[in-house]
């Protein structure tokens, strides 16, 4: 009993390390590609459809940002990840509150790990789908009112938009390339 | 501390945390993994690697084709003239179809030579410095046939690197004869040709 307990606590110690720093380089770039891309979706909330009831931006697509930006190599910032993600935890997200949120807590967990591992299971893990899944819970009333359109607009629609500057911005640069796939 | 020591020599991964750690910072952006889930599987490609070399790699492949033979009714003095001259340690015994007959090699000389039975050069020596003479003349007058060993290992030429590696060991020798369908010489393997293709890495 005393050795499973050992064991249990033994697997939190840890194993390896934290992976090397990145050049100054790439720091550069994740910083112009993000103000780039999130100037892209600010820009439409904030200018081009401001008086419009409907959100451009949400928080998840700081997230987004880090990793289409920061990580691009990872496979959880691919073009499939990014915009299956979205799509999936937004639809997620929506289908809870709607189906219950007498309390708000439950329905938020509960849109967050479903998100989670529906994501897995079609290949599409991304991690800001998780915070888009819960914003469809937690968002209020503006994004509550979107209704079933919340998954494609902003959450499609924006990471479409984010999509397009990684592709063009991460290419331009001599030591990246983006996307790593497609499917 | 002796098995570890062995278990390391054993290892065909010397591969250190540090290398993958450096070699991480050779690829620019960020890899998103840790450095010890790269040297795992790091290490199950290598196994993999090792794994189809030793299975895809033949005979054929490795071997030496030029190989020099002697015939059972060769006088050993030619023999040895011909292991000096070509500065081999072993040489194949074959009758006038070159079928494979025998192998001669220099322990068969040196286990031939004088009454102690000695195996080894140095045994050799030892004897031909207590007789003050040299033992090598009484086998001027013998032939290939009365000192090499017979039947003789060989291989074929389509058998993988991993079992010759294991002929090799098994019969602790340090050469092959590779035969044909027929038992027919068409070439030879040493331990230093293994060597040479061991050190063709995968990238």
């Amino acid at each position: 009993m005393l050795a499973r307990l050992t064991g249990y606590l033994k697997k939190m110690q840890g194993t390896t390390r934290s992976p090397p720093r990145v050049s100054l380089r790439e720091i550069f770039l994740s910083w112009i590609g993000a103000f780039l891309g999130i100037s892209a979706v600010g820009c439409l909330n904030y200018r081009i459809l401001d008086g419009s009831d409907v959100p451009m931006i949400i928080g998840s697509f700081g997230a987004s940002a880090v990793l289409i930006y920061g990580a691009v190599k990872s496979p959880l910032a691919q073009p499939r990840n990014l915009v299956g993600g979205h799509v999936l935890s937004g639809f997620v997200g929506v289908a809870s509150y709607q189906l219950f949120h007498a309390h708000l807590w439950v329905t938020a967990a509960v849109a967050v790990a479903t998100a989670i591992a529906l994501m897995h299971a079609t290949r599409t893990l991304h991690p800001p789908g998780g915070a888009t899944a819960l914003i469809a819970v937690i968002g209020g009333d503006s994004i509550h009112d979107l209704g079933f359109l919340y998954p494609l607009v902003p959450a499609g629609l924006g990471a479409v938009i984010m999509l397009l500057v990684a592709l063009l911005v991460n290419n331009l640069a001599e030591t990246r390339r983006y996307p790593e796939f497609w499917i | 501390m002796t098995r570890n020591n062995e278990q390391a020599r054993r290892d065909p991964l010397a591969i250190s945390d540090e290398d993958i750690y450096e070699a991480m910072k050779d690829v620019p952006g960020y890899l998103d993994v840790t450095p010890g889930d790269l040297k795992e599987v790091y290490a199950h490609a290598y196994r993999h690697a090792l794994a189809r070399i030793a299975s895809s790699v033949k005979a054929s492949d490795l071997m030496t084709s030029t190989v020099h033979a002697v015939g059972p009714e060769s006088p050993l003095e030619d023999v040895a003239r011909l292991m000096a001259r070509e500065e081999i340690s072993g040489v194949p015994v074959v009758d006038e179809t070159r079928r494979v007959v025998g192998i001669i090699s220099e322990k068969d000389f040196c286990s031939n030579l004088g009454d102690q039975q000695a195996r080894s050069l140095m045994g050799v020596i030892s004897e031909c410095m207590d007789h003050r003479s040299c033992l090598a003349m009484t086998l001027r007058a013998r032939k290939a046939a009365d000192i090499m060993t017979s039947p003789a290992i060989t291989v074929h030429e389509e058998t993988v690197l991993g079992e010759i590696r294991a002929v090799l060991a098994r019969n602790r020798i340090n050469r092959v004869p590779v035969v044909d369908r027929r038992g027919g010489l068409v070439g030879i393997i040493s331990r230093a040709d293994i060597l040479r293709a061991s050190h063709e890495r995968p990238c």
